[in-house]
């Protein structure tokens, strides 16, 4: 009995002796590139602080883990630029101070002004980007039988595609195959775009999140990976040369995440310092080729850092064209964001 | 004033049970009380399910893709329950009858050793076994038949729950088995029952209550499953559960994955009814 | 032409064969590959190295990871089990009004799914403003070994404890005294094995684990995030290193048992 006790006692005060012993924390939600030891280490030593991080797999499941928190439990959020007028009106992310970070190095699509500055105020920055396109195995389709992206949902590669999991930049791709502008969907556009997301589905093996949407192309389980792109398989190229990515005549959508302090944080100094610290040439390069997946960065200057390999591997000088021809996530309103999910949730259910 | 010893017992058992009982009502039946009472309401701001209290169960009635997933989710079980139980029934039957006394526990330890990996990790390897370029594959090429699109399937979160519950099963029917008294099977080889007939007749209906409770287990848990289809199912045939952690994760309608988990206990209540009154009829 | 007992004695080991094989194809597998030298754990298999167990055992979160489902699967087996015995000790053979409700109500989180508690408790949580932490994973745990513990407790507690009881009661002996002294030992092996099922089911929990944890977070939570950050055989390595570590320990203490009986 007095065993017993003493054990709970000792259980139950370890938990919180653990709490204490830990310094200084800085709380981040992130996408799941932000935890590589090379980008987190050197940011930790530098301020004696400990990074926790907390990784999400779309802006739909990190306002949700928002929501369920209480205010102060996170500081800095990664978050996709097109989504950050949703947050600065949910009274989410607070201020950055302009001065303090590298804006004139940055490319200048990815300056993004009209999401970023609201009133005036900037609340995020722009830091990794890439493309939700088609990547594809080139030994077993051609780059030419890419090209149209319509083929995707016409049945012509039934069972040998995947699709990643994620609604935003899938539907961005119908709608700009279907000759829409991501900018410009309405809620009555959802039909069309449902037909084609449908036949799409019946075609797919396999739907996916990031790493199962990398296992599925790179281990042979399918052939064609619809909103995959750089980000599949430029960390992957090195043990399978035969994946590559192409945008389709019609086009393709492009993806940017920013990053940003939030509103209620109890460390906005740490925060800005942690948002610094991602901008700079070594967090860039770092960010760059993270484990999870590789992208370009969006500060120019990191190209100085990173090796000639790492950057023909991410297409670093074909950036200019590949910007033109991709368009936007669709930013949608509450109605049709939720008309989207909708219709997503019948594409993952059918 | 004395009190009776009844009225000190009770209220020593009353003592005992406190711990136990708050623990029950505060972390159980409380938020299961509150999850109802959160189903009842409406969705997230923009209000997908129609208004008035039963809205989000309406709203389930309403979509095929929800009942198809609850459909799914009872087929998948259904099938995984039956293939559990014809598979374990025979292991833990050769385990307790055929295998001498020495290596039975050695046995039955090592048909359930997998149970130590870890369960994400034992997903996460079926899906490497089935895998188009996989091990089954390779194997079958190796003997010349055709490979098998297993993977990202129906049937790869069968196969997965199957390898699971059979685990399972085969250490309740087990134990089942060894409780059986040796006399009622010798009185009725001695009455001149062939071993066939000793089974159908005597050993089979003594240990139908351990098999039934061991399938009602193996519904409960295999209909209120994330793991296995997630990572097995490619985003095919989703089943219920996954559909209640897509309204929690990205649609955040806290009320429509309420609603969700409530019918999920549903299913499980009328399983455990059913599985109750079997036993009554069977005893 | 074979005599019964021989084709018996083969249909058997057939059977036998089949069936350990397809219950140990997968860790079979899952060892194989954690010893690929190469990104992908797929065959074929490109050489071996052991570059995968030593990111693993390198691996801070991981180990933190292992900590803290120790921690949690001890302290809710522990608390589930001592409430269960109380509870157990209070409605054997209780002849209270309500004694079979109860024993229903406490049996009845066994059958309900981790998922819908999880759920249950997140929300509560949120309303109630507190924080998620290993402290509300453990209190899930606790929710659902309590029910197990009850069960194992109340199985066990049979006439022959009762009596003895009687009779130590009888010899003056305090009602504490009583159940420590008398009543707990006797059932030893049934506390044992509430005991080590709570801590097995506790330790390999990913569900309730997941929803009600936010930094610190159990060992299965970990592999989960290890298999949503990136492509390649580490997470073979962890589930390998578990298994062997835990089958060791099974086995070693069936081995034990075996040479005490």
């Amino acid at each position: 009995m007095k065993t017993m006790i003493s054990t709970l006692a000792l259980c139950a005060g370890l938990l919180p002796a653990v709490a204490l012993a830990q310094g200084k924390e800085l709380n981040a939600l992130v996408w799941c590139d932000h935890t590589d030891d090379a980008l987190i280490k050197p940011f930790e030593a530098k301020f004696d602080v400990k990074v926790n991080l907390k990784e999400y797999e779309g802006t739909g499941a990190a306002l949700s883990l928002i929501e369920q928190s209480q205010p102060g439990d996170w500081d800095v959020l990664v978050i996709d630029g097109i989504d950050v007028p949703r947050a600065v009106a949910a009274g989410i992310l607070g201020p950055l101070p302009v001065d303090q970070l590298p804006y004139d190095s940055l490319f200048p699509e990815l300056v993004m002004a009209e999401n970023q500055v609201i009133d005036g105020k900037t609340y995020a920055i722009s830091e990794k980007f890439g493309y939700n396109t088609v990547s594809f195995n080139k030994s077993k389709v051609t780059a030419a039988e890419m090209a149209d992206m319509t083929r995707l949902w016409s049945g012509d590669f039934t069972g040998r595609l995947a699709v990643y999991d994620y609604y935003l930049p899938v539907m961005g791709m119908v709608a700009v195959g279907l000759g829409l502008k991501t900018a410009e969907l309405t809620v009555g556009d959802m039909p069309a775009i449902e037909a084609a997301l449908m036949a799409l589905k019946d075609s797919a093996a396999s739907v996916g999140e990031v790493v199962a949407s990398q296992t599925a192309i790179a281990t042979g389980e399918v052939d064609i990976l619809v909103g995959g792109g750089e980000w599949v398989t430029a960390g992957l190229v090195s043990e399978n040369p035969d994946l590559d990515w192409i945008i389709p005549e019609q086009g393709a959508v492009r993806w940017s995440q920013s990053i940003g302090v939030f509103a209620d944080s109890k460390e906005p100094d740490l925060a800005v310092e942690f948002v610094k610290h991602v901008l700079s040439p070594e967090g860039q390069a770092a960010l760059a080729t993270s484990a999870c997946y590789w992208a370009m960065p969006a500060n120019k200057a990191a190209g100085d850092v990173m090796t000639p390999e790492q950057k023909a591997a991410l297409r670093w000088d074909d950036q200019a064209a590949y910007l033109g021809k991709a368009q936007l996530y669709p930013a949608p309103d509450a109605e049709l964001d939720a008309a989207m999910q909708d219709v997503w949730t019948r594409f993952l259910a059918r | 004033m004395s009190r009776s010893i009844e009225q000190i017992e009770r209220r020593r058992a009353l003592v005992l049970l406190a711990p136990a009982t708050l623990w029950t009502v505060l972390f159980f039946a409380l938020p299961f009380g509150v999850m109802a009472v959160i189903s009842l309401g409406d969705g997230a701001a923009v209000g997908r399910s129609p208004a008035g209290y039963a809205g989000n169960y309406l709203r389930f009635l309403n979509s095929p893709e929800f009942v198809q997933a609850f459909v799914n989710s009872l087929e998948i079980t259904l099938t995984v329950t039956v293939l559990s139980v014809l598979l374990a029934y025979p292991l833990a039957w050769i385990v307790a009858e055929e295998i001498p006394a020495r290596y039975r526990r050695l046995a039955l330890a090592l048909a359930v050793l997998p149970f130590w990996t870890s369960y994400v990790v034992r997903s996460y390897a079926w899906s490497l076994v089935l895998a188009k370029q996989g091990v089954l594959n390779d194997g079958l090429e190796a003997v010349g038949l055709p490979a098998l699109a297993l993977g990202n399937s129906r049937a790869a979160v069968v196969i997965g729950f199957t390898h699971f519950f059979t685990m399972l099963l085969t250490l309740t029917i087990y134990s089942s088995l060894v409780q059986l008294p040796p006399n009622l099977r010798r009185a009725a080889a001695d009455l001149g029952a062939g071993p066939v007939a000793v089974f159908r007749h005597v050993v089979w209906p003594m240990t139908l209550p351990g098999v039934a409770v061991g399938a009602f287990l193996t519904f409960a848990l295999c209909i209120g499953d994330y793991v296995t289809p997630q990572i097995l199912g490619g985003g095919n045939d989703l089943a219920l559960p996954q559909l209640v952690m897509l309204q929690l994760g990205r649609a955040a309608d806290l009320p429509m994955a309420s609603a969700l988990s409530i019918i999920l206990m549903a299913a499980v209540t009328l399983a455990y009814l059913l599985t109750a009154r079997f036993m009554r009829a069977v005893r | 032409m074979m005599g019964g007992p021989v084709k018996r004695f083969a249909a058997c080991a057939i059977y036998m064969v089949l069936i350990y094989g397809f219950i140990f194809l997968p860790v079979i597998v899952l060892v194989l590959f954690s010893f690929q030298d190469g990104r992908f754990p797929v065959p074929p298999l490109k050489g071996l190295t052991l570059k995968w167990h030593a990111e693993v055992l390198a691996d801070e979160d991981l180990r933190a990871a292992l900590l803290n489902s120790l921690i949690v699967a001890l302290a809710s087996s522990l608390v589930a089990l001592f409430f269960g015995f109380l509870a157990a000790r209070a409605l054997a053979h209780s002849t209270m009004r309500g004694a079979a409700l109860l024993r229903g109500a406490l049996i009845a989180p066994m059958s309900v799914s981790y998922l819908v508690i999880g759920l249950g408790l997140l929300v509560s949580f949120n309303i109630a403003g507190v924080g998620l932490s290993l402290v509300t994973v453990a209190v899930g745990h606790v929710v659902i070994n309590l029910p197990l513990c009850f069960a194992i407790c109340f199985a066990a507690l049979g006439a022959g404890e009762i009596q003895a009881e009687r009779a130590a009661r009888d010899l003056g002996a305090s009602e504490t005294r009583v159940m420590w002294l008398v009543t707990a030992p006797m059932i030893v092996p049934a506390l044992l094995a509430a005991f080590l099922l709570s801590v097995t089911f506790s330790w390999d929990e990913f569900l309730i684990a997941f929803l009600l944890s936010r930094f610190d977070v159990t060992l299965p939570v970990e592999i989960w995030s290890l298999l949503r950050s990136g492509l390649n055989p580490k997470t073979n390595a962890v589930g390998s290193l578990v298994f062997l570590v835990s089958a060791m320990a099974f086995l070693i203490a069936e081995l034990s048992m075996r040479r005490r009986t």
